[in-house]
């Protein structure tokens, strides 16, 4: 009985998720589109504690739909009009990437279906945090130290080039035409 | 214990430290002083460079996650000559005014990509690969779109950027499958759980090939590649074409070698496919192109497929002959780009008819643009004849007559094109050729070292046999 229970809750976070993923991407304004996403996020997190993953549902809600869409939110309205309309696709392309879509969807989908994959044995159970924390922090085999490291060096990056390319120069206003107009 | 870890990734904290001495550099050195930054970096880099051709033993640490042997530390050194290279070239480009202020901002972006790319080479997992993937592309659409005043550039920033994201999340998705398959993602483990070949298999496969593919610019998946290249500052076009083309090509033949080794009847069809649409496409598009920088774009794509052909033949040849095309081609391509340069940083020119009569001029840039154009194309006594000779001859090897004989026809096309370059500067007349110009010390000795190592590299077999008895150990 509890099986069928879950089974159904799957069914429905999941065709949530299909939902509103669909109009995320169809939507014609980009504020709604950013709001979609944020219900797509939090119904993966809602996935993940079905699946018993406390941890990554934390995890998911606090980075992705806690982080990064307030930050997709900001970047909106700081660079764009919010109310602004995306223009229509054009016919051609949009049959087009239909039956791109369709296409690989069905193949992916027979594929994935028809593999036999080996139900496993394991009860789904809470992971504890300390072996969490302990797996990321350990450099034996299945430890993380080395990425959890290496990923300081990509966020330092991406700081230094964000500031590198947001920084107003001294030159910028001078030498492109574009910009001069709305500089002085 | 610390000792071991130091000996083995010591190519990656030397890089890192230098990267960290920059960062401490441009916070605490005053703004008088910051003109030594450059040159100091400069022999620091050429210091790593050269200590990475001494020989280490090779191992593995952190549970198999970070690997690395004779051949592994080879490619990265291949990689730092190239970069020391475009460092060299660099310096005219980072001291004009504009530039300057951001100076060590941008080594600092070129150092961490190039980290990146030596743990994509050392990773042993797909967890580490795939961060090493992000740390030698995200950067790079920084650099892409570093002349914030040039709207192109920021065009080519972002292109890269969605292109990147595009081709990681089809890479990832490929992985995941393999995930789905095997349940672990160690390299050392997934051979066992990839035989026999499932349909999942063959699809992940397919889903991970097209998102390196993107990496590698390789058709169908370049057309990013030319805007990218004409829209980012022409040093990150050649750092572009070069060293993360051969980064992608190192990691693919490791991959290829390493983990997938079981399933070569199914990736070598693709490969081949991929290798002939490469070089037909992008040498058809080379030839109509009137902007130098597309047309070395073009130029590097039809490259990308001939170090394909390495790969469709499994042996210790075919490895060793795609190091030494990688660098050959790293030595032709940045004299090529060398001299585009040269001329960008004082005329600003980059079309092809502006180099009309460029002999009469600049006959030292002319000079060293037709070596570079003749070994690019492959004509003897260059080095470029060489690389590809061991190419076709070890695909050969493989019985890919049909295979080798497009690959002449594409040399024959492609001789066509890189000679419209020589015939612009020796032979159309201009009544305004680009005036006389004399460059910087660094740019002078990065095209000397180009051009001698062009002549050397090919002439001087022991580089060959050198590379040859590393890839044999491994």
């Amino acid at each position: 009985m509890e099986i069928a229970a879950s089974k159904v809750i799957f069914y429905i976070i999941a065709a949530a998720i299909l939902f509103f993923a669909l109009l995320s991407v169809t939507s014609k304004r980009i504020l709604r589109a950013a709001t979609y996403l944020f219900i797509v996020l939090i119904s993966t997190a809602a996935l993940y504690f079905l699946l018993n993953y406390q941890f990554l549902g934390a995890v998911q809600i606090a980075l992705y739909a806690g982080g990064i869409v307030v930050m997709i939110i900001f970047s909106i309205l700081l660079t764009s009009h919010a109310g602004q309309k995306f223009e229509p696709v054009s016919r051609l392309k949009f049959f087009a990437s239909l039956l791109a879509v369709l296409v690989g969807w069905a193949l992916s989908l027979w594929v994935i279906l028809s593999h036999p994959f080996v139900a496993s044995s394991k009860e789904a159970v809470e992971v504890n945090m300390d072996s969490i924390g302990k797996a990321l922090l350990s450099y034996d085999r299945n430890g993380y130290v080395l990425v959890f490291e290496v990923i300081s060096i990509l966020l330092l990056a991406a700081m230094i080039g964000a500031i590198v390319i947001s920084k107003k120069q001294p030159g910028d206003g001078e030498t492109n035409p574009d910009n001069s107009k709305t500089s002085k | 214990m610390l000792l071991q870890y130091l000996s083995l990734m010591r190519q990656e904290v030397s890089l890192i430290f230098i990267a960290v001495l920059v960062l401490i550099c441009e916070l605490t050195v005053n703004q008088r002083y910051k003109k030594v930054v450059i040159p100091i970096t400069l022999v620091l880099f050429g210091v790593h460079t050269i200590l990475g051709f001494v020989p280490f033993d090779g191992g593995k640490l952190f549970g198999g996650m970070f690997a690395t042997s004779h051949a592994q530390a080879l490619m990265k050194s291949v990689l730092n000559v190239g970069v020391f290279i475009i460092l060299l070239q660099s310096v005219a480009w980072l001291k004009k005014e504009v530039n300057f202020q951001k100076s060590n901002e941008f080594l600092i972006l070129l150092f961490s990509t190039l980290t990146g790319m030596y743990f994509m080479i050392s990773s042993g997992d797909f967890l580490m690969f795939y961060i090493g993937l992000e740390i030698a592309s995200i950067p790079m659409a920084m650099l892409a779109a570093f002349d914030t005043f040039r709207s192109k550039s920021s065009e080519a920033g972002i292109k890269f950027l969605l292109n990147s994201a595009l081709s990681s999340g089809i890479l990832l998705f490929g992985i995941s499958l393999f995930y789905a398959i095997s349940g672990t993602i160690y390299f050392d483990d997934l051979p066992l759980y990839f035989s026999p070949v499932s349909p999942l298999f063959a699809l992940g496969f397919i889903f991970f090939i097209s998102g390196l593919a993107f990496k590698m610019s390789l058709v169908p998946f370049h057309l990013w590649t030319a805007d990218v290249y004409e829209g980012s500052p022409t040093i990150v076009t050649s750092y572009f074409s070069v060293i993360s083309k051969g980064a992608a090509a190192f990691i693919t033949s490791i991959l290829l070698f390493k983990v997938f080794f079981n399933q070569l009847y199914l990736w070598k069809d693709i490969i081949y496919l991929l290798s002939v649409l490469t070089m037909t496409v992008g040498n058809l598009f080379a030839l109509r192109q009137t902007n130098i920088k597309r047309f070395l774009a073009f130029s590097s794509i039809s490259q990308a497929g001939f170090i394909l052909l390495g790969l469709v033949n499994v042996d210790s040849l075919g490895v060793t002959a795609i190091i030494y095309f990688i660098l050959i081609y790293i030595l032709s391509n940045l004299s090529a780009f060398g001299v585009v340069m040269a001329i960008a940083n004082v005329t600003g020119k980059e079309e092809i008819k502006d180099y009309n009569g460029l002999y009469k001029t600049n006959p030292l840039l002319s000079l060293t643009m037709m070596l570079a154009m003749f070994s690019l194309a492959g004509i003897p006594p260059t080095a470029g004849f060489f690389s590809k000779f061991f190419l076709f001859t070890d695909a050969a090897k493989g019985g890919y007559y049909w295979l080798v004989f497009i690959a002449v026809l594409n040399t024959i096309i492609s001789l066509y094109y890189y000679l419209l370059v020589v015939k612009a500067m020796f032979i159309s007349p201009n009544e305004q050729p680009i005036e006389r110009f004399r460059s910087d010390i660094y740019t002078r000795t990065a095209l000397l070292i180009t051009v001698v190592g062009i002549f050397a590299v090919g002439i001087y077999s022991p580089i060959f046999e050198y590379i040859r008895n590393i890839i044999d150990k491994f």
